[in-house]
């Protein structure tokens, strides 16, 4: 800490801090325009100008100054407020005076600075700007007459997300921010320079003239689609969700958002959302009231014992899906899972056996702190794309390695000094087992891995797995396993980073495992910076598991759909999942639900599933509700409702009490009561109030009990004059819901097929053609998109989309072997 | 003073306006001639043929009684426009902060007075209704 003197106050302040973060740490306002906190310093908008004494009283921006000891600043001085004057007047010189038609009036700093410091005249003339405005894009428009320069947009592109689409172009009086070749933005659409934009240049189309940033009230919330727990805060106007609020001192990702956080929050305000219960009569859903639709669920699931099943959305709080658990105890079923028990093996089972906790003993902090990340699956950055901003960060900023194993190449594949192995699909956990026998062959195992149980068999298990015959079926070389082996054990500090979800079947308890013994293996587990982080998919999968909401000693998900096929299970409650298109093999999800006597539907909208069932009931989404969630690195983080509900729809939790209430049970009250229940049961959330979580959440922490398991090795065999496909997540969505935000939808409408141009070249395929996959299971149509980021023999499909259908040929296994026709 | 005094007083004001015209306006038939500064019902100004109002939510903000909703559409040239612009009289005390608010001249209180309607809904004057007023 140094100590100095600013505007006569005797204040200190870090070493590495500049003067503006001095003056900001101790309450003192420098104005600035081409500052934020997650960004270096640039000096570009002379603004932030303070007199320094030991400098002869010149005047100098605070925002690239260091601080040093005894330093003395004055930040208001007649002087210096003339510059700032003068600075803001060269700054309207051409920056066009059309507030009342600007969205970002009310919420511009540029406006604000020029009210602060009455500039009210402009001794300067010179012409307005007229450069095109950029309608071009359904998200994002840009309009550089409004620019002032500060560079924010361009720097956030480059340093945190590190996509670059935004550029200086051009010198001097000419200077200005654009795209590639002065085209239009095509960029991942994350919205970062929109939040950052000083002024009205970079707007957010979504939200353009809705309302003023003033006539909006604020809720702070959590973000519904993936895992990453990043904190978001609502503008709300009318009882609608109207846009996301950047706020930078937010969650610990700095108010960074993706594009579905940012522009996907439209589901909320749907027309489409489902507003009156409906039940089926005569074959056709008709409206209903509430008591009649819930009458008739209890009356089904009254004593209806291991003929009952539930399924639930890992995007429920933790407060509903242990009353959803009740609810089926009340039942008398044990029959309940969510995609955990059946996507998330590698938390249920995985982790269950090698760590002893269902959880990653991680964090999302650690990686920044780690010096090599070893990422598995390149999707990593899409499933959780606010992770990967945090990854690429820890590479760009801090110096971390980036050792990415996957089946293709990606975005991070595309940063400094990233090495990417690329193995054939569904080799990974052979490869992972590689690693580690190289490990062991290179004597590079800590010391204290002999002492943690299953030492012995691992060694034994890993006999077969050497470098040379893993490389012969990965299609990596043995010299790249070894290279990738060392480099793990020699870092001080590994964390291995992995995604898993409905449509990642390979990463199973298996993949945990293996993974974990990894870690085990070099020790690098339980320390700042190492350790491994199992990203789960949806918003609470991590919440869902710490309920226990899988199957313990009832039936899985899979298997509850074979028990509907069967005629074992008579009843099915589902609450907001839709199988028909997130499961794997269609043809059997929708004979499954065809066949099932009663089918009970909570969800926001008609989804596929939806409109199949017996009984539908119009669900809450997040922002009509209260309670908990739980993100991948088990941060506990309370929402309240942002809005009121729509049309008659109940949230799940006043749906299962009723239902409880209706079998003679009696349910608690209010979440919070539950939630008191958790703090007491969960293990980890001992002690947590909602009091306590405040804004920032509450980290439950991971008790590790080692152990070294053997992983299920699964060979597959590649199939002549076949393509391998592979299933996952694209950037933009996030699960089915991510298809009711018009944000996503706009950037990526539909699903399509991806494969690499030499395949392409073979099949005599061009861009956007009509292409019929067909593998065992069955058969879709799919656009063809070519990317030079496969690798020749794969194909990737995404699986959100209801209408691609992409789950009629894919079967669950790992690869799917395919052949493609025109 | 003399107790007679005041009545004279007051019957010589009472004789002298038998001669004058009488204040009383014969409404409906005779009407009255309001002050230019006077704070009647709003209109909507127009150039180029359309509106001028350019939805910046200024009037909603200022108004102390609510009563204005103003909702901004995009026209085909990307521009802004009031795609909605509602004022309920029921509501409005007619103070006239939303002339004095308007960056661009776009609403001002004309002389009219006769609001009285049957329904309550008529009382909500939408666009439409605003700019038909000269």
């Amino acid at each position: 800490m140094v100590n100095l003197t600013i505007d006569d106050k005797q204040v200190t302040a870090p070493k590495s801090a500049t003067i503006y973060e001095a003056a900001k740490i101790n309450g003192i306002k420098i104005p600035i325009l081409c500052h934020d906190k997650k960004l270096k310093p640039f000096g570009a908008c002379r603004m932030c100008l303070v007199e320094v004494e030991q400098m002869k009283g010149r005047q100098i921006p605070a925002c690239t100054t260091p601080v040093t000891d005894g330093m003395i600043i004055r930040t208001s001085t007649p002087d210096i407020i003339k510059a700032r004057k003068m600075v803001l007047e060269l700054l309207l010189l051409n920056h066009p005076i059309d507030c009342p038609v600007c969205d970002k009036g009310g919420d511009c700093d540029l406006q604000n600075l020029t009210y602060e410091y009455q500039v009210n005249a402009n001794r300067f003339s010179d012409e307005k700007f007229h450069h095109e405005i950029d309608y071009s894009n359904p998200l994002i428009e840009r309009d550089m007459n409004r620019c002032v320069l500060c560079g924010k947009c361009a720097r956030i592109c480059d340093e945190i997300v590190s996509f670059g689409a935004l550029t200086f172009i051009s010198r001097g009086i000419e200077t200005k921010i654009g795209c590639e070749f002065e085209g239009s933005l095509n960029c991942e659409f994350c919205g970062s320079c929109v939040s950052v934009c000083p002024v009205g240049s970079l707007l957010a189309r979504p939200f353009k003239f809705k309302a003023r940033f003033w006539a909006l009230t604020n809720q702070k919330s959590v973000c519904s689609y993936c895992g990453t727990g990043c904190n978001l805060t609502l503008g709300v106007k009318d009882n609608k969700v109207l846009t996301t609020v950047y706020d930078e001192n937010q969650g610990f990702h700095n108010g960074q958002l993706c594009c579905r956080g940012r522009f996907g929050y439209q589901f909320i305000n749907s027309d489409k959302r489902l507003t009156t219960p409906l039940v089926r009569k005569g074959g056709a859903l008709m409206e209903a009231s509430w008591d009649e639709a819930l009458e008739l669920v209890a009356t089904r699931l009254r004593g209806a014992g291991a003929s009952a099943a539930a399924l639930a959305t890992p995007r429920l709080t933790n407060e509903e899906l242990l009353l959803f658990k009740k609810l089926m105890e009340a039942a008398g079923s044990a029959n309940y899972d969510h995609s955990a028990g059946y996507a998330h093996a590698a938390l249920t089972k995985g982790f269950a056996r090698s760590f002893g906790a269902t959880a990653s003993p991680s964090t999302i902090l650690d990686i920044q702190k780690s010096d090599l990340l070893l990422v598995i699956k390149t999707d990593s950055y899409e499933t959780h794309p606010v992770i990967g901003f945090e990854i690429n960060m820890a590479v760009k900023n801090k110096g971390a390695k980036l050792n990415i194993l996957s089946d293709k190449r990606g975005k991070l594949s595309k940063l400094p000094d990233a090495k990417t192995f690329v193995h054939t699909p569904g080799s990974e956990i052979a490869v992972i087992n590689s690693l580690a026998k190289a490990i062991l062959d290179e004597k590079l195992a800590a010391g204290s891995a002999v002492s943690i149980p299953g030492y012995a068999d691992l060694e034994k298990a890993l006999a077969g797995f050497t470098p040379d015959a893993v490389a012969v079926q990965s299609g990596l070389s043995a010299a790249a396993i070894k290279q990738l082996a060392s480099d793990y054990a020699k870092a001080e500090k590994a964390l291995i980073i992995f995604p898993v979800g409905n449509a990642y079947p390979g990463h199973n308890a298996d993949m945990a495992s293996a993974v974990a013994n990894l870690a085990l293996l070099t020790g690098k587990l339980g320390t700042e910076g190492s350790g491994v982080l199992c990203m789960a998919e949806k918003n609470n999968s991590q919440g869902a598991v710490d309920m226990g909401f899988y199957a313990t000693s009832g039936l899985q998900a899979g298997q509850i759909m074979d028990g509907c096929a069967s005629g074992a299970i008579k009843t099915l409650f589902l609450a907001g999942e839709n199988p028909v298109v997130s499961y794997p093999n269609r043809a059997v999800v929708t004979t499954a639900l065809d066949k099932v006597e009663f089918l009970v539907v909570s969800d926001l909208f008609m989804t596929e599933t939806a409109a199949m069932a017996d009984v539908v009931l119009p669900a809450c989404s997040f922002a009509e509700k209260e309670g908990t969630f739980t993100s991948v690195d088990r941060r506990v983080q309370h929402i309240k409702p942002a809005i009121r509900k729509v049309g008659q729809s109940r949230t799940d939790f006043e749906i299962f009490s009723t239902l409880i209430a209706k079998l003679g049970g009696q349910a608690p009250a209010a979440p919070a009561a539950v939630f008191g229940e958790i703090a007491a049961s969960a293990p980890g959330y001992a002690g947590m109030s909602y009091a306590a979580l405040g804004e920032t959440g509450a980290f439950a922490p991971v008790d590790i009990t080692p152990a070294f398991v053997v992983p299920k090795t699964v060979a597959v065999e590649p199939a002549a004059g076949k393509l391998a496909l592979v299933i996952g997540s694209v950037l933009y969505h996030n699960g089915t819901l991510s298809q009711f935000g018009e944000g996503p939808m706009y950037v990526c409408p539909e699903g399509y097929v991806e494969l690499s141009r030499g395949d392409a070249a073979k099949l005599n395929v061009a861009e956007n053609d009509l292409l019929n996959v067909t593998s065992a299971a069955g058969s879709t149509k799919l656009k063809a998109r070519i990317s030079s980021r496969m690798p020749e023999g794969v194909l990737f499909s995404p699986y959100h989309f209801g209408a691609a259908e992409i789950n009629r040929v894919w079967s669950g296994a790992p690869v799917t072997w395919v052949t493609v026709t025109k | 003073m003399n107790p007679i005094t005041p009545i004279i007083n007051g019957l010589k004001i009472t004789l002298s306006h038998l001669f004058k015209k009488p204040v009383t306006l014969q409404y409906p038939t005779e009407r009255p001639k309001v002050a230019q500064r006077f704070r009647g019902l709003h209109a909507l100004n127009v150039s180029h043929n359309k509106a001028k109002c350019v939805a910046c939510y200024l009037c909603p903000t200022v108004c102390p009684a609510k009563c204005i909703t103003v909702e901004a559409g995009e026209d085909a040239n990307h521009d802004k426009y009031a795609a909605r612009y509602e004022i309920d009289m029921l509501r409005c005390i007619f103070c006239g902060y939303c002339v004095e608010a308007c960056p661009v001249d776009a609403i001002r209180m004309t002389g009219e007075f006769e609001l009285a309607n049957y329904r309550r809904q008529d009382f909500v004057y939408s666009k439409e209704r605003l700019l038909e007023k000269k």
